[in-house]
């Protein structure tokens, strides 16, 4: 329709024209931000990156100087006048050291922790400082992440845990990484956004269901067939690297041994393949969520299990690394997200 | 609570010294009452931080702020003015303190803080108290700055140092602005009349008075003279006339007793070369200023009265600076209007008949006015008077018959009393001058230092022609007050300063002590000089000394000019920290070459080998493989090599500096270098 008529429109765009203007002003900052402090794993602050601005204390103290000025030129106290000046003047000075407890610090993304909806997850970062100079009261925060207050003193670097809550599946980017300090009067603060190219897994929420529906399984014959496992003991082979530590055989590497690894069998016909066909009234979420239910259950009963979803195979087998991988394919399916 | 609102201990330490340090000075002008409550707040606080007390309650907080208002009216009578203001300044400071909680807080209570030092200097502008304004400053510095080291749980004394290195680099800034800031007048009146009684002249003197004020060893003012300083004799200051005798009291005239065509100083016409001379007054919450006869101001804004003074139209409430020019031997006020004849001539209808009569007898003896001076004169000098700081009280209603033919003790103003009496009484024009004579002269800079002792009054008399003559009758009596001072002339009597023993003052004969009391003397003269005289005539005078012509432009550029002078230094010291990288040629080069890197878009990843670098980078720039692996190469080459390769390393490092890739073109720039 075309014949809207042209003053109600024009209405109605001024209805949404303050929330626009101001979406739009904080879009265009964050383009501007964007292009300034690209993303990185890794920011120097320099004088492209930090922003410096009098704190509110700093309007205060403004205040708290012109009524000592007034003071000052009331009673045409020459002291007065000096004490004014010398406070003026320290806050010019306070700019410098405020700029310089943020400058030449780097801060790089060390890691973040996968987690499930609802949890909390763990962002570490670290903060190294490039000159031999003390830097206190660095404030981190990520929007909505806890928040860090640290120093630098008599360290070169510092590792800074922050925990920030994660409910979609898929990665997870924290938006940029809040640092600031008004270090060392709080007349000055001096702050910075970093977009540290840190992500964190976010698996599917697991959703229960009594019985696996229609266990799909390698072998139907059920065969016993010698498959590394956890269940019973079988021998001992040489260690390997990434075998678990909890399977060394730590007894004979005290009596001189070499090192060594148990191993335990788990029979073939329990290994089980969590298939997307098994729920096939339900919808792609509600999917991964019951699979991600029963990959934490064969985890925990140190059964085999494998992942067949549409395009990803995973062959059946037990551990950390396996679960890890298993649960990263769910969390990442449908998402275009690499896996790599 | 949000962790930046937390208060660390060390700070809560600073802040608790501070708290005493800024009280300490004002300590003498409040109520005990009143450093109780310090004690109390810092008890108080203390206990809440060990988990032992809890912080007040909003109605406690009310009720303290109450008792405080209304202690403080109790304590002086009212709410306004100087004291009352600082000292519920200091209470509310104190009060807040127990309140401590967050940093905000701790921002109110220091702020307060900064403005309690500048309180303290409405009082004194000494040098000490500058001293130890400039300690607290520092102080409440370091509880700010302590306030912004979180996790400082023991008591930190490095916070002191970021606080004196700041202090210090904002000094010379300071002193710029102090210099050129423009000084004008007060922006409206502020009632600034202090309650404590200052030791000085009043505007009444009864008998005793002087001789009362002669046992204070505090300065009333310092004066420097452009050239040589005149004979100890000459230097009579005059700064109260007293025209009027009622109940033996004499009394000045005041505003409304001068009809309005008398309020205007006669004509002087001066001749020859004055006297030049700077005078810094003390604070005396008084308006009249002091200076030889005849006295015209040199510096703006102070008035001349009819009776030939110096008058300030504000009370001097700190110290103040004023310059003039006195003319020795001019002649003032020749013709005598009637009613100024009338006024000088006047005295109480009944009273004192034996002095009258000795008046009116000396006067018919005498050929003129003149000789009637003389011979009353020397009436005091043949009847041994006795010139005493001890006259003793005179009782009774004819006190000057009773100190004329009875006592015949007394000190300056008995003497100055009776004579202006007896010239009335014959009606020859005549009144008190009140002020100090003589002083004492700083040999280290040639000033000379007017105590409250110096305090003296002496005597006018009009004459024919001659118009209004001096005349001290006490230096009939004792000659060796005006030629040498109180100090000698009370030698054999020992009553110099009985009331001060602790005066320095009275130690002048040990060489020692007197050096370091003139030295420090000369001291404060340099520092009221130059920092506390100075004004909007001085500022002008050293800038156009300094600058010439001065303009917007000049005052501009001094001011950022010098900024950026101070300024550069500062920041060079607080950037050019030594770097924690390793600083050896082949790590450095390398992390060059690194950064050049990283202008393409290639960024070495934290924990890439320069291996897994170079490959990667062989694969974005094909052209330069060579070149990238002539670098790695040598780079690992000589990172494993046990010993010092002086030769690899400089065509390392040589390779290095020609790889200069463009970072908008993509590629690299000045190819053609022979490897």
């Amino acid at each position: 329709m075309a014949s809207v008529q042209p003053s109600a429109e024009r209405q109605n765009q001024k209805l949404n024209e303050n929330p626009s203007i101001r979406e739009r002003l904080r879009s265009s900052f964050n383009r501007w931000v964007k292009r300034r402090i690209p993303p990185a794993r890794e920011v120097t602050l320099d004088q492209r990156r930090i922003f410096i601005f009098p704190s509110r204390t700093g309007f205060f103290f403004g205040c708290c100087l012109l009524v000592m000025l007034i003071a000052a030129i009331n009673f045409e106290n020459n002291l007065s006048y000096a004490l004014t000046f010398l406070l003026a003047t320290l806050f010019i000075v306070a700019i410098l050291h405020t700029y310089a407890n943020l400058s030449g610090l780097t801060i790089r993304a060390v890691r973040a922790q996968a987690a499930f909806p609802g949890q909390q997850s763990e962002f570490v970062v670290m903060i190294e400082r490039g000159k031999r100079r003390d830097h206190y009261a660095l404030y981190l925060k990520w929007p909505s992440s806890s928040e860090a207050l640290v120093n630098l003193v008599d360290v070169d670097s510092v590792k800074v845990p922050l925990h920030m809550p994660v409910d979609k599946r898929g990665w997870f980017h924290p938006e940029r990484l809040l640092l600031e300090s008004t270090y060392p009067l709080g007349l000055l603060r001096c702050w910075t956004w970093v977009d540290l190219d840190l992500r964190a897994l976010v698996y599917p929420r697991p959703l229960s269901s009594a019985e696996l529906p229609g266990l799909a399984t390698d072998t139907p014959d059920g065969a016993s067939a010698m498959v590394p496992g956890n269940d019973d003991f079988f021998g001992f082979r040489d260690y390997r690297k990434g075998d678990s530590l909890r399977q060394v055989h730590w007894k004979g590497l005290a009596k001189g041994h070499d090192m060594q690894t148990k191993q335990y069998t788990a029979y073939a016909d329990r290994s089980v393949w969590l298939d997307w066909e098994l729920f096939p009234a339900l919808g792609v979420e509600q999917r991964l969520s019951h699979l991600c239910y029963w990959v934490l259950a064969f985890d925990e009963r140190r059964e085999e299990y494998g992942l067949r979803l549409p395009g990803v195979t995973i062959n059946p087998a037990v551990g950390e690394k396996h679960r890890e991988q298993i649960l990263k394919e769910l969390a990442l399916f449908g998402t275009g997200g690499s896996t790599r | 609570m949000n962790i930046k609102q937390q208060v660390p201990r060390n700070a809560l330490v600073w802040i608790i010294i501070s708290l005493f340090a800024l009280v300490a000075p004002h300590a003498g002008r409040l109520p005990i009452w009143v450093l109780a409550v310090y004690v109390i707040a810092v008890v108080w606080r203390l206990q809440v931080h060990r988990g032992l007390w809890s912080f007040p309650g909003r109605w406690v907080k009310v009720a303290m702020t109450v008792s405080s208002f209304v202690g403080i009216y109790v304590s002086y009578g009212t709410l306004v003015g100087l004291e009352p203001t600082v000292a519920l300044l200091l209470t509310a400071f104190a009060l807040k303190f127990i309140e401590l909680s967050q940093r905000k807080d701790a921002y109110v209570l220091l702020f307060l803080g900064y403005f309690i030092c500048i309180t303290e200097f409405l009082f004194s502008q000494d040098l000490l108290i500058t001293l130890y304004s400039m300690l607290t400053v520092l102080l409440v510095t370091t509880a700010l700055v302590a306030l912004h080291q979180p996790g400082q749980n023991r008591f930190n004394r490095g916070t002191l140092k970021v606080a004196g290195v700041m202090l210090l680099q904002a000094m010379p800034l300071m002193i710029v602005l102090f210099l050129v800031f423009p000084r004008f007048g007060p922006l409206w009146t502020v009632p600034l009349k202090t309650h404590a009684a200052k030791t000085g002249m009043s505007d009444f003197m009864k008998p005793g008075d002087v001789a009362t004020l002669s046992q204070s060893a505090d300065v009333a003012f310092r004066v420097k003279f452009d050239g040589a300083i005149p004979a100890k004799s000459d230097l009579y200051w005059r700064g109260l006339v007293f025209s009027r005798l009622e109940q033996d009291v004499w009394s000045g005239l005041g505003y409304y007793d001068v009809p309005p065509n008398e309020q205007r100083q006669n004509e002087v016409v001066v001749e020859g070369t004055p006297l030049r001379y700077t005078v810094i007054i003390e604070p005396t919450q008084q308006n009249w200023l002091y200076g030889l006869h005849y006295a015209r101001a040199r510096s703006a804004g102070i008035m001349a009265s009819s009776d030939y003074r110096l008058v300030s139209p504000a009370p001097v409430e700190t110290e103040y600076m004023y310059r003039v020019n006195s003319w020795g031997d001019v002649a003032v006020e020749q013709e005598l209007s009637e009613w100024r004849r009338n006024t000088e001539t006047k005295l109480p209808p009944q009273g004192n008949p034996q002095t009258r009569q000795l008046a009116l007898d000396l006067h018919a003896a005498a050929a003129s006015d003149e000789g009637f001076v003389d011979s009353v004169l020397s009436f005091f000098t043949s009847e041994s008077y006795v010139y005493t700081l001890r006259p003793g009280r005179l009782a009774g209603s004819d006190s000057i018959d009773q100190f004329m033919f009875q006592s015949r003790r007394g000190f300056c103003e008995h003497f100055a009393s009776s004579f202006v009496f007896m010239m009335r009484s014959a009606g020859v024009p005549a009144r008190v001058v009140a002020g100090y004579q003589g002083g004492e002269i700083n040999p280290l800079n040639k000033t000379v230092i007017v105590h409250q002792f110096d305090a003296h009054a002496w005597a006018e008399v009009w004459l024919d022609n001659k118009g209004w003559v001096r005349v001290d009758p006490t230096n009939a009596v004792s000659p060796m007050r005006i030629e040498m001072g109180l100090e000698e002339a009370m030698a054999s009597e020992g009553s110099f300063l009985a009331a001060v023993p602790l005066s320095p003052l009275r130690y002048r004969s040990i060489p020692l002590l007197n050096q370091l009391r003139l030295r420090y003397d000369a001291l404060t003269y340099r520092w009221q000089s130059w920092v506390i005289g100075f004004n909007s005539e001085r500022q002008f005078d050293l800038l156009h000394s300094l600058f010439g012509e001065i303009s917007a432009r000049v005052f501009a550029t001094l001011l950022f000019g010098s900024w950026a002078l101070v300024l550069i230094p500062v920041a060079i010291s607080l950037f050019m920290r030594r770097d924690t990288r390793p600083v050896n040629r082949l790590d450095k080069h390398y992390r060059i070459f690194c950064d050049r890197m990283a202008l393409l878009g290639l960024v070495r990843a934290p924990g890439e080998t320069p291996g897994q670098f170079l490959s990667r980078a062989q694969e974005a720039l094909p052209a330069f493989a060579d070149k990238l692996k002539l670098i790695t190469g040598l780079y690992s080459e000589l990172a494993y090599a046990g010993e010092r390769n002086e030769a690899a390393l400089a065509k390392f490092t040589g390779t290095v500096n020609q790889f200069k890739p463009d970072r908008r073109r993509g590629v690299v720039v000045n190819d053609s270098v022979t490897l």
